[in-house]
């Protein structure tokens, strides 16, 4: 797991490049967050045209406020947490209740039936085939979580972040994020088994 | 052997990082079929999800924003302008006074009554509760957002 304090020369640099007024920089903050940040968007933001526009307010509201970045957690960590802040927000202003299972829906109309019991995965293209089923409903089944739920694995598991971390984007006391993940792991576990076979997995 | 199975938790935590688990766990895991399995079905879950391909965005951030980002920097928005007269005028408000009655501002605690006192120190916590009333309703509106009701 990532070492989750500010202390990170590389961030120090291109904070300060970036508040000497290099914006170059901030375009190497933005690829380096891109995929933290689209994960926590993706999960929490099911709306696929407001996207767009909550990725540039979140990037915005970084760069503005920089130079109140006191290094006392990572830079992609105190980004993290202004887009996780900024889809809340969103959220609250669309009283919006997000149901867990309305995400790109139609992206993975894979029913548990065209499964195939079994699995003789010889050749190459039958291995990708099913790697690729799989992951499709995989994909589902993590989709038809708790929004938070969602992002707390696609974090946890997909970006390698600590608990800590965690705690530093959501607010949520370090106990309550894994009492969160237990929850979250042990439902996808069991909605996986009770829709398909472990051997069709 | 231990009879009890370790619980739902202990072997999330075993999947995760077998080495931070205790020895009576790791050796009840190792000999007994049924824990073993649930263990393994958590690491073919972990595996999965981590070769999940991340989520990315469908267009170049940097190259959208950067230009935004030059703009903004040059230009002093409305915005900044309206907040810096606000905090020039309270200050104003709060500095000349203070400045021109600063020797009777000595006295003005001097005389207060205890019933003033207490009626200060009571406006505050009422004050205090109301918002961490506030705090905890948005805190659970949130959540309930998030879908935990």
């Amino acid at each position: 797991m990532n070492n989750p304090t500010g202390n990170n020369p590389a961030d120090r640099h291109l904070v300060d490049r970036v508040l000497r007024g290099d914006t170059r920089a901030f375009g190497i903050i933005i690829k380096d967050t891109e995929c933290l940040v689209a994960g926590i968007v993706f999960k929490l933001i099911p709306v696929v045209e407001e996207r767009k526009d909550m990725a540039q307010d979140i990037y915005l509201k970084a760069f503005h406020n920089l130079a109140g970045f006191k290094f006392q957690s990572k830079l992609s960590t105190w980004i993290a947490r202004i887009a996780y802040n900024s889809c809340l927000s969103w959220i609250e202003k669309k009283k919006l209740i997000l149901p867990g299972n309305l995400q790109d829906e139609d992206a993975y109309s894979l029913s548990p039936d065209s499964v195939h019991p079994r699995y003789a995965v010889s050749s190459d293209s039958e291995r990708q085939l099913f790697q690729k089923e799989l992951s499709v409903i995989l994909n589902k089944e993590i989709n038809g979580l708790p929004p938070l739920y969602q992002t707390l694995i696609t974090l946890y598991h997909q970006e390698s972040m600590s608990y800590e971390e965690l705690s530093q984007i959501t607010g949520l006391p370090d106990g309550t994020v894994k009492s969160y993940l237990f929850r979250a792991r042990k439902m996808l576990k069991e909605n996986l088994l009770s829709k398909y076979k472990k051997e069709a997995l | 052997m231990n009879i009890s199975h370790p619980s739902e938790k202990e072997i999330q935590e075993f999947a995760l990082d077998r080495d931070s688990c205790s020895p009576a766990i790791i050796a009840h895991i190792d000999n007994c079929m049924h824990c073993r399995e649930e263990a393994s079905t958590y690491q073919l879950l972990f595996s999965a999800i981590a070769q999940q391909p991340a989520p990315a965005f469908d267009f170049d951030v940097a190259a959208l924003l950067l230009p935004q980002l030059e703009t903004s920097r040059r230009r002093l928005s409305p915005d900044r302008i309206v907040a810096g007269f606000l905090v020039v005028f309270v200050c104003s408000c709060v500095a000349i006074p203070v400045y021109l009655f600063r020797k009777y501002l000595l006295y003005m605690f001097s005389d207060i009554s205890t019933f003033f006192i207490y009626a200060i120190l009571c406006s505050a916590a009422i004050i205090i509760l109301f918002k961490a009333i506030n705090m905890y309703k948005k805190y659970q509106r949130q959540m309930r957002f998030l879908n935990f009701n």
